[in-house]
This record gives C-alpha cells, structure tokens and sequence, in this order.
C-alpha cells in the first residue's frame, strides 16, 4: 500500500519534470515564432568587412542586408537596391537604393552608406574583401543612387556586390569598427538584442526591413552548435529547431523525424599543389597525382553518399559548369605509376609533406591514395596553416570552399595569377586571363553569357595547381514545424519561412 | 618494498593491469593483426571475425589502431610523470636544506606553475614549437612538478626536524651527506606515491590532448584520438567509444590503486605488514629445518 502511493507520488513528480526536459521536435508550440539555430560556422567577427566571404556570411545576413542577393537559380536580384544600370561602356554601373530605409540605429540607408562600404572594404586595415573589390575605382553617392565607377568593363558588380562581399552596415556604426564587430548594426531582416562573443546571439524581426512583411519568424537564437554528434539530440528534444549538421548524423536525424535536406551550393574541395615548388614543378608529378585521386571515394567515406565527386569548383547543372572538361583526368593509378616511373621516382621515392591546418579525414585518404601509386604522403598539422598558404609558401595542401555568388569571382580566386586560393601563384594557365576579361565584357543577361563563362572555366580547370576532389552536402536538419527554405543556392534565406503558430 | 606492495590484493591488481599495459605499449605494433593505417571500403564495420573491434570510418581495424596506439599514451605519461619528478624532488628536498633565499624562491615558482592551466599551456607550447606530443609532455611535466615538489618539501621538512638529523647536523654533516643518509630513504616512499598518481594523471592529459587532436600527427592512432572519433558515429557505432574509454579508465584506475597501495605499504600499517611477514618467515623456518643431505 504505501509502495503504491510512493511510486504514484513519484510518477506525478517525475513524469512532468521529464516531460519537460524531453519535448516533440515537431511541437512548435513552446518556441512560437522563435528559430533556434545551432551553427557550426557561428562568426567570431560581426563586421562582414572583417568577416569576409566565407561559410559565416549566412549568420551575417540575418542582419546586414546588401545590394543584390541571388535568387534560387543564383542570380542577382534586388535586395536594398531596387535596380541597377550599366552604362553604355560598361565600366560604370549606377545601383539606385529603395526609399525611405534606415538601418537599425535609426541612420538613413541611401547612397552615402553604400559608398561609405565599399571605402571601408577596399581601405580598412583588417578588412578581408580588399581582393574581391579590385574592378571598382570608386563610388559617387547622389542621394538614392550610388554609381559605382569601375578601372574596367565587369558585368558581374551585381553578382559581386550581394551578401557575400558588401553586406552594409551603417556608417554611423562603422565609424567604430572594433565595436562594430560585435555590435552588428545593419538594415537586414533582424536586429541584433543579445551578443555574446562566439556563443549566442539572440536577434528580434527588425519591422523597418524593406521585406519585412515576408519575415515570419520574430525572434531567433543562433548558437555556436556543440560537438557534432549532440545536435541532432539538440534538435530531437526542442532545444534547437534547425542546424547544419554532419553527414554521419543525417541518419540519426532522419530516424528522429527531423527534415533532412541538402540546400544547394557551391562547396568544392581541392588539393591544392605549388607548381613553383619541387617536385610539382615537373608535369609528370601534377598528372600522376591528378590520376591517383579517386573521388567518390571521398563521397562514401565522407559524406556517407550525400555529396558528389567533381573536378569542377561549380556543381553540375550550373551556369559556369563546363561540361567538356568534366573527367579530364580519370582515376589511373596505373598510369600514375608510370608517370612517376617517367618523373624518375621509384614506388616509395617520392615523399611529401601535406599541411593541414587541423585534423581532418580528407588528408587522410589522400595519403592514402597517393600511397597506393608509390608517393608518401606524411600529414603536418599546422596550426598557423593559413599564414604560409596565402603566403604560398607551402608546397602541398587542402583546401575547401563554399564558392562565391559570382562565377567569375570563384574562378578568379582559384585560378587567376593573384588568387588567394591559387598556391601556385603567380602562375595561371595560358588562356585564362583573356577568357577572364571576356566574361567581364559580356552582360549577364547575354545570351552568349553562359557560353563565355564556360569557357573560362574551361580556360582556369588548365591549371595544374588544383585539383578537385568532391563537393560536401550543405546538410541541414530542422524540425518539421520550420517550413521549408528557399533554395537560394549556398545562401540561407529566411524570407516567407514560417514556424507552426506564427504566420 | 616491492615485496610489501605486490603482498596487498591492490598492489597485485594494479601491478597486473599496469604490467599488461606496458606489454600492449611495448609489443603493441607487433601484436596487431592488420595495419592500423591501412584504409579499406569496410567502413564502420561491426565486430566481426575479421575486425574484432570492427572498422573506423576509413575502414581501418579498430582493433590494430587501438594496440599500435597504446605507446603513444604510456610513454607520453612516464613522460609527464618522471619529468615532473626530476624538475620537482630535489629543489623539494633543497628548499629545506639550502636556506631561506632558496625557499621563497623556488615556493613562489611552484605557486606559479600551479596557477598555470597545463592543457591551455600544452596547446600553447604546441602551436609554438610544432605539433609533437614530446614537447606537449615535457612541459605538461614541467607544470606538474609542484605536486613533487611539495610531497618532497613535506617529508623532508617532517625529517630534517627529527634528533638524529639535528645530531648531524652538529656533528659537522654536509647537507649532501645529510640528504643521501637520512631524508632521501624518508621521502622516497611518499615521491614513489606521487609517481603513481601522475603516470595516471599523466594519462588523462595524453588522452585529453590527442582527443583534441593534439600532439600526434594523422593518422597515427591514440587512445584519446580514437575515442574522439567514434564519438562523431555514435549512430552508427554507438559501442565504439567503449574500447578506448575502457583502456583509459582502466590504466588511471591500476595507477591511482598502485599508488594507494604504496602509500599502504610504505605507512604503518605497512611496516607492521613487512614485519609480521618476516616474523612468519622465520617462524616456519625454525619450524621446519631442511635437512642436510637431502630433501623430503
């Protein structure tokens, strides 16, 4: 009898107390309209200029908004500026801004602002997208309209100047910068309310948004996400409501009943070797690699399947992927060894050193592979890595990007003689720089463009510094109650997104 | 000693579980049925005959990779451990015996050192000098020496009180004589305690750091770096981590119990244990002489 009551009073306090602590992914009902994020790429700088163009401009542009933004076929569409026009010899383009929106602080977004971006960038000491703005000369602010003047034809400003490489931020703000950085001020979506440095920050719906009848979500929570394996039990149990997450733990998502989708980008690994260096400095080395590397193997042990193999910085399907360079250099680990045996190296005769900034699978099954043809690989963690590989002091790397929303940019970057991510540089393969300069003078909306840009990418895959290995999936869970996202490719885009029981 | 501790079921056990231990880290390489660094399609493959502790996520024999890892992780804790003994015994045993300058200075070094966060300091040294579990462990050392340092002071302190050592003192003793004669046979039994509490401290920073990825360059396997990636496929292998969490658990348990059994053996109630065992001894040998000539 007095068993009974005990474990009757037990199970009336404990089961509440654990219900609470568990909770129904799909149960929308304790988060409102409140997005929970946990993010693997939290920013450790909220200034976009400190920032750069990499994976974390996502984070940003939940409250900087920029120029143009790209649509789901990654194309440059209005964003603060509500058009934008080229003049007739397209080396000057005028960017005319919506009325009547101010940034956070209360500071009027007009032409001034933009100017004021475009200085900070291509002046500020730390800024990390100097490289990005090298076409434009200057900027003329009229009131409304900014007109950008550029050293040369480029059609691709619109492409250039969206989300990745010029989100704005007031100027009133940025006069500070190193308060800036983590006291975001912009005219995005939402607006910054609680930061604390590279752990949360909590975000309410900024109402004077020029889209702001399209944000549905009032509130957000973005965290810096824990160890890999415990956020899909963070998303189980109602503690996050969408995360990036790890190809190992798309399995684990899915059997909890989280949506498991990939959205659409440009990731792209590469192997990257300096040509001016010994032994790539011989072509037989760069070809005998080139063959020794079997993509998909990449595919099934580092993303389970869900990625692709590609030689290509571009997905297939899209505008800049060139067909007729697809398996230019075929997995021939027998040809390999012939070419090496023709470089003069015997099996086991040719040894490298592969740097790599932390541990990482993908070294792994590149010394792996390069063993089976004879080279010897050894892996180097270096934990100051991206000093000597933008330095190009280093002779044997990986590297991985996310890609850029300008084509043009993405090839510039891996292949063009001053490209941060060219290890070879000042090298570029013969042709690129004239198939460069004709995608700059050719208007996006040409029906020639297409063609044109392929050509260069033809051009820039020449090049014998690179050598591509597999795109990772941009995996995300999230629970069932956050409608789906628009597939704006590599971008994360929050507008007409909804969450069960708000709008 | 010895004798004394591996007389107590503990100090059995722990001699036990440390001497196979040392085994595995010395024949571990040999002992492995496949390379540890050879990747396969097998992926994440359950136990099987052919992989007793299945496959990582590269294919390769978990099993292989748990036994050629074993060094890494006994030599880098004899390392912490007895560079943390040579740095801190003897300025521990002098700081009582070379005056007042010498004690303040070197108990404000030790304050010092033990202020320091010694995994931070590790990663710090790492960055500087190269990714090398050596250099990580040499200072991880350095960091720990205070713990000797002060079990040496302490003992020392508590002998350097005693009359026969003030009667040495008197009678014209150098310090150095004094310190081989009478502290040193005092203060090895509590140095030989914390011995073996570090070699298990000195664990727990090898496996912290190679679970971070520190100190060991891909792809040669450690304990810790093993266990940090199965913590990445629960899902597939939510068994995995408990191979090399065991074997850490394991080996910091055998150190701290040896530890616990040379400080047994090494009190009173130690003493008393050698003493009855001798009085046993030579009770049975008055009680059943050999005779000459022969035996029965």
């Amino acid at each position: 009898m007095r068993a009974t009551a005990l474990a009757t009073t037990l199970a009336a306090l404990l089961v509440p107390a654990l219900s609470a602590c568990g909770g129904d992914a799909s149960a929308g009902a304790g988060s409102g309209s409140t997005l929970k994020w946990a993010s693997s790429y939290f920013p450790a700088h909220w200034d976009p200029v400190v920032s750069g163009s990499g994976a974390q401009f996502r984070e940003l542009a939940l409250v900087y908004a920029s120029l143009t933004k790209t649509d789901s076929k990654g194309d440059a569409v209005p964003d603060l500026a509500e058009s934008w026009k080229y003049n007739s010899a397209g080396d000057q383009i005028t960017f005319r801004l919506r009325s009547g929106l101010t940034f956070s602080d209360g500071e009027p977004v007009d032409a001034t602002a933009v100017k004021a971006a475009v200085e900070r960038a291509k002046k500020q000491k730390n800024s990390a997208l100097f490289g990005d703005l090298t076409s434009i000369e200057s900027v003329d602010a009229h009131g409304l309209d900014a007109v950008v003047h550029l050293n040369q034809v480029d059609y691709q400003i619109p492409q250039l100047l969206g989300q990745r490489v010029l989100q704005i931020a007031s100027p009133k703000a940025a006069a500070e910068p190193e308060k800036l950085d983590q006291n975001p001020v912009g005219a995005g979506p939402f607006i910054v309310t609680q930061l604390v440095p590279g752990t949360k920050v909590v975000l309410k719906k900024n109402p004077a948004y020029w889209d702001a009848e399209n944000i549905h979500i009032d509130r957000v929570e973005l965290t810096s996400a824990p160890d890999a394996s415990t956020v899909v039990s963070g998303l189980r149990t109602g503690v996050y409501n969408f995360a990036d997450i790890e190809p190992s733990q798309a399995a684990a998502a899915e059997k909890a009943g989280l949506d498991v989708f990939v959205q659409p980008g440009f990731n792209a690994s590469n192997i990257s070797l300096n040509i001016n260096k010994a032994p790539f400095d011989d072509d037989r080395v760069v070809d005998a690699v080139r063959h020794a590397v079997d993509r998909q193997e990449f595919v099934d042990k580092l993303t389970f399947g869900r990625g692709e193999s590609t030689d290509q910085p571009f997905p297939k399907g899209y505008t800049a992927y060139d067909p007729e360079s697809e398996n230019a250099y075929p997995y021939d680990p027998a040809l390999s060894r012939k070419l090496l045996a023709q470089a003069g190296y015997r099996a086991g005769a040719l040894k490298l050193t592969l740097v790599v900034p932390a541990e990482d699978p993908q070294a792994e099954i590149v010394q792996s592979q390069l063993a089976k043809v004879g080279i010897s690989v050894t892996i180097k963690i270096d934990k100051n890595w991206a000093t000597p590989f933008f330095a190009k002091d280093l002779t044997f790397s990986l590297y991985a990007t996310t890609g850029r929303d300008s084509a043009l940019q993405t090839l510039t970057a891996h292949f063009g003689p001053d490209g941060p991510l060219n290890l070879s540089s000042p090298y570029e393969p013969g042709g690129f720089e004239a198939a460069v300069a004709e995608v700059r003078r050719t208007p996006l909306d040409d029906p020639g463009y297409p063609r044109v840009l392929r050509a260069a990418t033809r051009a820039g895959l020449k090049s014998k510094a690179l050598v591509f290995t597999y795109s990772s999936p941009n995996l995300f869970a999230k629970s069932p109650s956050l409608s789906d996202l628009p597939k704006n490719p590599a971008h994360i885009d929050w507008t007409g997104v909804t969450l069960s029981g708000s709008r | 000693m010895v004798r004394v501790v591996l007389s107590l079921t503990t100090g059995r056990i722990a001699a036990g579980i440390l001497g196979l231990i040392a085994l595995l880290a010395l024949l571990g390489p040999w002992l492995a049925p496949q390379n540890p660094l050879t990747t396969s399609d097998d992926t994440l493959a359950a136990v099987s005959g052919a992989h007793w502790l299945g496959t990582d996520h590269l294919g390769r024999d978990v099993l292989s990779r748990l036994l050629d890892g074993s060094r890494v992780s006994v030599l880098g804790s004899l390392e912490v451990a007895l560079t943390a003994m040579a740095v801190g015994v003897l300025p521990g045993i002098l700081s009582v015996q070379l005056g007042r300058v010498f004690e303040w200075i070197t108990l404000r070094l030790a304050d010092t050192l033990v202020a320091l966060p010694f995994l931070l300091f590790a990663v710090a040294v790492i960055a500087l000098l190269g990714n090398g579990i050596t250099q990580a462990m040499l200072v991880t050392g350095v960091l720990v020496s205070p713990l000797f340092y002060r079990v040496a002071r302490a003992a020392t302190l508590a002998v350097a009180r005693s009359p026969y050592v003030e009667a040495a003192v008197v009678a014209g003793a150098s310090t150095g004589w004094i310190v081989r004669r009478h502290v040193w046979a005092k203060v090895l039994p509590p140095i030989a305690v914390a011995l073996a509490q570090t070699i298990g401290v000195g664990f727990v920073i090898v496996s912290s750091l190679t679970f971070l990825g520190i100190g060991v360059q891909p792809p040669a396997p450690t304990w810790g770096g093993l266990l940090a990636s199965d913590l990445g496929y629960l899902d597939q292998r939510p068994w995995a981590p408990l191979a090399p969490a065991l074997l850490i658990t394991l080996t910091v348990w055998a150190s701290n119990l040896l530890a616990d059994a040379i400080r047994d053996a090494s009190g009173e109630a130690g003493r008393a244990l050698a003493g009855r065992r001798r009085a046993r001894a030579r009770r049975t040998a008055e009680a059943d002489p050999v005779p000459s000539g022969g035996t029965r």
